[in-house]
């Protein structure tokens, strides 16, 4: 009995309601008689043509190569930095300000100081996804920090764990699985920036592709084609960034204690 | 004298008391504690919820500063927590991220590799824990984890240990499990244990004396001396005696 619901919960029920959902689109855009709004059959056509023009590859990889990098220099520089701030509280005193009036602000708002220090290229681009991932990682580390219960700290003081030994065994292992958590936010905050981002100022990645598709004679199609595109790669870097959590060392931030 | 004929003093309150800021004035805890436990004794304090009793186990931990007066252990004040005076706590004070190995380690990770392996699979043994080396905390039952908790402190060797309503959060068949292996590991370590019990039962069938404090501000009330040998028969009449005394001196009357 619990395979056969299992199977209507997890294959039918999606699979249906994708199904329908593109029959709702297809309709739409016959009532509509749309011209330039692409429907689902096209939109797949489009998404052929982008394979088939190689040109989909390169700027995916342009798009991932940027946010790769912006994202593993914010979190070098941002979980070392979200520790010490957290634990001490001097640090904190010192840079909490600055880290929490600089946050709200968003990343899109940097583009233009990106351009002017890095010119239109990949400096910019890792630039802002530097920016967009580091306020997520430092933040989510410092509470995480801040939010070692008292007895493990006391154990830590009581078996005479001080400096790095202490980070070593106590402040970084309790803070580990809030940090992925915020690794995780800050990965899907930098695949949400970059897309702007090469829009605005930047002349490749999937966020061109869309600016450049519809410059070039409005063609919606291969606009919503990529939309997609970007979609499934989000989806695939959530998967990926989530195998952290199955470490034996984290596993117990994530269950009910 | 407790504790055994020409026993050495061990930890010394000299009249400790402790108060609190607060709001609009200042809370009074802790008064006028003065109290010696000797080396090798199990002494367990006893009082009703908010006495004072988790606060004077965490000034001996060096956890709190007293108010007024000092807490000696060897003629030392304590001026700061120490790896040779080791805390069971209430709540899981052992680290979810490390192997039960990992956690047993902790006080002893100075020590030479040989060493190490030698002391973790002794005390692992000691406690019961074996064939679980490699387990996580929370692949693990509450009375297992307090096991390990007991192991990380007995594997330093320490002067004294805390332990602080240690079997509070297990069951009751499981805590009265767990204080029989208590008994056999301290007749066998030689311990000085002081213990933070608000369960009347538990206290007689733990301790060499019980210390009841009064309601806050906590004030020794009363050292009862438990003359029973172990294994302790609950149901014998001396047992009964105990427990009618500590009862009265709780203020709380026996029959329900």
């Amino acid at each position: 009995m619990g395979r056969g619901r299992y199977f209507v919960r997890s294959v039918v029920l999606p699979v249906g309601v994708t199904v329908l959902g593109l029959l709702g689109w297809h309709l739409a855009c016959v009532v509509a008689q749309a011209e330039v709004f692409p429907d689902p059959y096209a939109t797949w056509l489009a998404f052929g043509e982008l394979v088939d023009s190689q040109r989909i590859w390169g700027d995916i990889i342009a798009s991932l190569f940027r946010v790769t990098w912006g994202f593993l220099l914010a979190a070098a520089v941002g979980i070392p930095l979200g520790l010490v701030v957290g634990w001490n509280t001097l640090a904190f005193s010192a840079l909490n300000p600055i880290i929490q009036g600089l946050r709200p602000i968003s990343p899109i708002a940097w583009i233009p100081i990106a351009i002017l220090w890095f010119g239109i290229g990949d400096g910019a681009g890792i630039y802002l996804i530097f920016l967009a991932s580091f306020f997520p990682i430092t933040v989510g580390t410092m509470a995480a920090v801040r939010n070692i219960s008292l007895v493990h700290q006391r154990s830590a003081w009581n078996f005479d764990l001080r400096g790095l030994e202490l980070f070593r065994w106590v402040v970084l292992p309790a803070a580990m699985p809030q940090i992925i958590t915020s690794l995780r936010i800050a990965l899907g905050v930098a695949w949400l920036v970059i897309v702007a981002a090469e829009m605005v100022g930047m002349d490749s990645g999937l966020g061109y592709l869309i600016n450049d598709a519809r410059n070039a004679g409005s063609r919606y199609d291969l606009v919503v084609a990529t939309m997609i595109v970007i979609g499934l790669i989000g989806i695939v870097l959530d998967l990926l960034i989530r195998r952290l959590e199955r470490f034996d060392e984290v596993k117990w931030g994530y269950v009910e204690r | 004298m407790t504790g055994g004929s020409g026993a050495r003093p061990k930890v010394h309150f000299e009249d400790v008391s402790k108060a609190f800021d607060q709001r609009g004035g200042t809370l009074s805890v802790l008064e006028h504690i003065e109290l010696t436990i000797f080396e090798g004794e199990l002494v367990c304090l006893l009082g009703p919820s908010g006495c004072g009793k988790s606060t004077l186990l965490n000034i001996c931990g060096g956890f709190e500063r007293p108010t007024r007066g000092r807490v000696t252990i060897d003629g030392e004040e304590v001026d700061g927590p120490s790896s040779q005076r080791v805390f069971v706590f209430q709540e899981y004070g052992i680290f979810p991220w490390a192997s039960v190995w990992d956690n047993i380690v902790l006080g002893i990770r100075h020590l030479s590799k040989a060493e190490q392996h030698r002391i973790v699979a002794e005390t692992i043994e000691l406690v019961g824990l074996e064939g679980f080396e490699k387990a996580y905390p929370m692949e693990l039952s509450g009375g297992m984890k307090q096991r390990v908790e007991v192991a990380r402190a007995l594997a330093v060797s320490p002067d004294v240990i805390y332990m602080d309503e240690p079997f509070g959060a297990l069951d009751s068949l499981t805590r009265l499990s767990m204080r029989s292996e208590l008994i056999r590991i301290w007749q066998e370590k030689q311990q000085t244990i002081l213990f933070v019990t608000h369960d009347v039962d538990e206290s007689i069938q733990l301790a060499d004396r019980i210390v009841v404090l009064s309601a806050r501000p906590g004030r020794i009330r009363e050292v009862v001396e438990v003359g029973l040998s172990h294994p302790r028969d609950l149901g014998s009449p001396e047992y009964g005696r105990i427990k009618n005394r500590l009862y009265e001196l709780l203020g709380v009357s026996h029959s329900v």
